[in-house]
């Protein structure tokens, strides 16, 4: 019913996505495999009502170790005279600290903040989204229920069967079809 | 643009953020106490079908311009001694009472001053619900500020309020009072 197009690389969606650094995308990839390792641990904990269980602390609290634990090694990697306590002590100094557990992703929440505000979507939008399931409780839920949809098989797979292909690329036989 | 100077940059645009800046509230009191139910009316939710809280609940609410970010925790014995999960970076604390439930007063009393004690509440306004003034034999605010000892509470900013969440008296105002509260005090430091 619905033909998929061959890839076309010459489309400009597609160099701009291939001309992502390659830093970005090793970022990206570190956040989806932790993602990954703790959604396929604990997706069957999360349900959809409102009322959350007690262990979803836990593991949003093991998520934002985890993330934190790879920021600060990859900061120790790149500056090796970097402490957490050094920030934190900065950051107590200067700002208002919204958590003394994990510093650097209060200084990221922070931003995400800032950059609603000033609604400079820099980020582009999946990476954006992954930040604000590090600091936001209800996105972390929200992404476990969405993981669980789709383990359940609730959420129809999009990626197969579909394609949105541009409108340039369908012409007029396309239209005619008669094997429809 | 590194970390410190959209930090910075945030600084200078303080005002503003301050006015965004999530004000965490925490709802706390003994079970049944209608905690869930005040959130719910609040937040302009149904009240008829709520259930006693096993875990925790969480509302955004918009007021006044003042985005409040408010965690909901059951109040079952059982659940008690995973309220300290809750309290960083809390900048409110709201305890609600069940004013028609004389008995276990005593025992509010006791759960409250334990909390009070906790180093990251310190310097948090505290806002009392005397909740349920619908019922016939609620005690009133007076009544409960004095069984609590409230005056003698110098460590905290504190206000009590009656209320009902089925009616919805009072809670506007109570919460008015707790976000002006909190509003001085970050003012006031900066």
């Amino acid at each position: 019913m619905f033909q998929t197009d061959k890839p076309n690389l010459s489309n400009p969606e597609d160099e701009k996505r291939i001309s992502r650094s390659e830093e970005d995308r090793s970022f990206d990839e570190v956040i989806g495999h932790i993602e990954d390792l703790l959604l396929e641990k604990y997706w069957d904990v999360f349900e959809p009502v409102e009322d959350n269980k007690l262990i979803y602390t836990d593991i949003f609290n093991e998520y934002n170790k985890a993330v934190e634990a790879y920021i600060v090694d990859y900061l120790k990697k790149v500056m090796p005279q970097f402490t957490v306590d050094t920030l934190l002590h900065q950051l107590k100094n200067n700002f208002r600290l919204l958590s003394n557990n994990f510093p650097i992703l209060a200084c990221l929440h922070n931003v995400i903040k800032l950059s609603e505000k000033q609604k400079q979507m820099e980020l582009e939008g999946e990476v954006f989204e992954v930040l604000s399931t590090i600091t936001d409780f209800l996105a972390f839920k929200e992404m476990f229920l969405d993981y669980r949809a789709v383990k359940e098989g609730k959420v129809a797979d999009l990626s197969c069967g579909i394609s949105i292909t541009s409108l340039k690329s369908c012409n007029a036989e396309d239209c005619k079809d008669p094997s429809r | 643009m590194g970390l410190l100077t959209v930090l910075k940059k945030l600084k200078q645009k303080e005002k503003e953020m301050r006015i965004l800046m999530l004000y965490v509230f925490v709802f706390v009191g003994l079970d049944n106490a209608g905690k869930t139910t005040v959130l719910k009316r609040l937040n302009g939710e149904p009240i008829d079908t709520i259930s006693p809280t096993l875990g925790f609940n969480i509302k955004t609410l918009e007021h006044r311009g003042y985005k409040l970010n408010v965690w909901d925790v059951g109040g079952q014995k059982s659940l008690r001694s995973y309220w300290r999960n809750y309290f960083e970076s809390t900048d409110g604390l709201v305890w609600v009472i069940d004013s028609a439930d004389k008995r276990r007063l005593d025992d509010c009393k006791i759960e409250l001053y334990k909390l009070l004690q906790e180093e990251r509440l310190e310097g948090a306004s505290l806002l009392v619900f005397a909740n349920k003034q619908d019922m016939p034999g609620a005690l009133s605010a007076a009544d409960i500020a004095d069984i609590l000892e409230l005056p003698n509470i110098k460590t905290h900013h504190w206000q009590i309020y009656k209320c009902s969440a089925v009616t919805g008296e009072n809670l506007v105002d109570g919460i008015n009072w707790i976000v002006d509260d909190i509003a001085a005090r970050i003012f006031y430091i900066d």
